[in-house]
């Protein structure tokens, strides 16, 4: 199994996958989307609001906000030994006071770890008109994608096989295929036509280009073939700020690589009596 | 203890017992007062 | 206000939204705005283009 990474940034990243099994890519995809942890605001008591949002509203918009997360730093609150009454080891509390006029934003949400603050600071929260206040003390907690969406730490991820596109002997050159592909994945050179090498990768498999060349009466068989490859896999990533996309792969990883420890030892616990 | 009200038109203190209606200046619009407790909310 | 992040696919699109409603008043095509600020999905790009701030109307009401 490989990993080649091909782009990388803090906010996103991808990467291709080979030597895999469909149901190791998928679980790769499920374990950044829900299993790896991160910190978001859970419950929010408001002393005082006399904003134009609801009280829920505001703790809704709260929630939403990503929170810098360092791997290990917090546990999850059911893991505690403060047994979820919230202690430093696993809550971090925020505090936010602002008076109108003006915007609330998210960078007003002052941490009592500094390590936690939001990821951007620039989401307005509410408007205030002059006169209106909003005092609220919120608390985050780490936790996954299972139990609520913000606590995924990937917007977009997913992954689709890696295309294999060939062009048989019998391909005539007209370039009606060219034309079709929304991609432009393949060339003409000459009077014959290629695949592009560093846009094959775009491919989206939607084979137009194959029914673009059977359209053109070339015979039973179209000259363009249109597969994938069943064991290499093409990701992408994206954070949503909290923790990097890379980190989030590496994190995946290990989560089920402890999965697959814990199995194995349950098992062989089984086989021993 | 009855929840505490302000008047929509002159802004004043009005407790409720018998009418709907601001005993200053007579306007029938009373907004309910905030509690003084903390509201805890899930934030979801 | 608008939504802290998109509805679809959970990227946070505010965080945008005070500059395209600064560019787009000042008459730049919506398009270019949402390329520029690297909105490349059609989710996203629906957030920021079909929103409508009422705040500043309803807020003398309150």
């Amino acid at each position: 199994m490989r990993i080649e990474c091909q782009h990388r940034d803090e906010h996103s990243c991808r990467f291709v996958l080979s030597g895999a099994l469909p149901s190791f890519a998928n679980s790769v995809r499920r374990a950044m989307a829900a299993e790896v942890p991160k910190l978001a605001i859970d419950s929010v008591g408001i002393y005082d609001n006399t904003s134009g949002l609801y009280d829920e509203m505001l703790a809704h918009r709260l929630g939403l906000v990503p929170l810098r997360t360092e791997e290990g730093t917090y546990v999850p609150i059911r893991e505690c030994t403060c047994e979820g009454q919230g202690c430093d080891r696993c809550t971090v509390s925020y505090t936010l006071s602002v008076e109108g006029p003006g915007m609330v934003w998210s960078r007003d949400l002052i941490p009592n770890d500094p390590e936690a603050a939001p990821a951007s600071g620039d989401i307005p929260i509410v408007k205030l008109e002059k006169g209106q206040k909003v005092v609220i003390e919120a608390r985050a907690i780490l936790s996954t994608g299972k139990e609520h969406a913000k606590w995924q730490p990937t917007t977009v991820c997913g992954y689709k096989n890696y295309p294999r596109v060939s062009i048989d002997a019998h391909c005539d050159g007209c370039g009606a295929c060219v034309d079709a592909c929304p991609r432009r994945v393949l060339h003409l050179v000459g009077r014959k036509v290629e695949v592009d090498g560093e846009r094959l990768e775009d491919c989206s498999l939607c084979r137009l280009c194959d029914k673009a060349c059977l359209a053109t009466g070339i015979g039973e068989n179209s000259a363009i073939l249109v597969g994938s490859e069943p064991d290499r896999f093409i990701f992408t990533v994206e954070s949503d700020g909290a923790i990097p996309a890379p980190e989030i792969l590496r994190q995946s990883i290990s989560i089920i690589r402890a999965r697959g420890e814990e199995l194995s030892r349950a098992l062989s616990e089984i086989a021993e009596g | 203890m009855a929840a505490s009200y302000k008047c929509a038109r002159c802004k004043q203190r009005v407790e409720i017992d018998v009418n709907v209606r601001c005993p200053f200046c007579g306007h029938r619009i009373l907004f309910k007062e905030r509690g003084a407790g903390i509201k805890e909310l899930k934030a979801q | 206000m608008i939504p802290v992040r998109c509805f679809t696919c959970g990227k946070v699109v505010s965080s945008f939204w005070e500059e395209f409603k600064r560019r787009r008043d000042a008459g730049e095509d919506p398009k270019t705005i949402l390329d520029d600020l690297g909105l490349f999905r059609y989710c996203c790009r629906r957030m920021l283009l079909s929103h409508k701030e009422i705040i500043d109307v309803t807020n003398p009401y309150q």
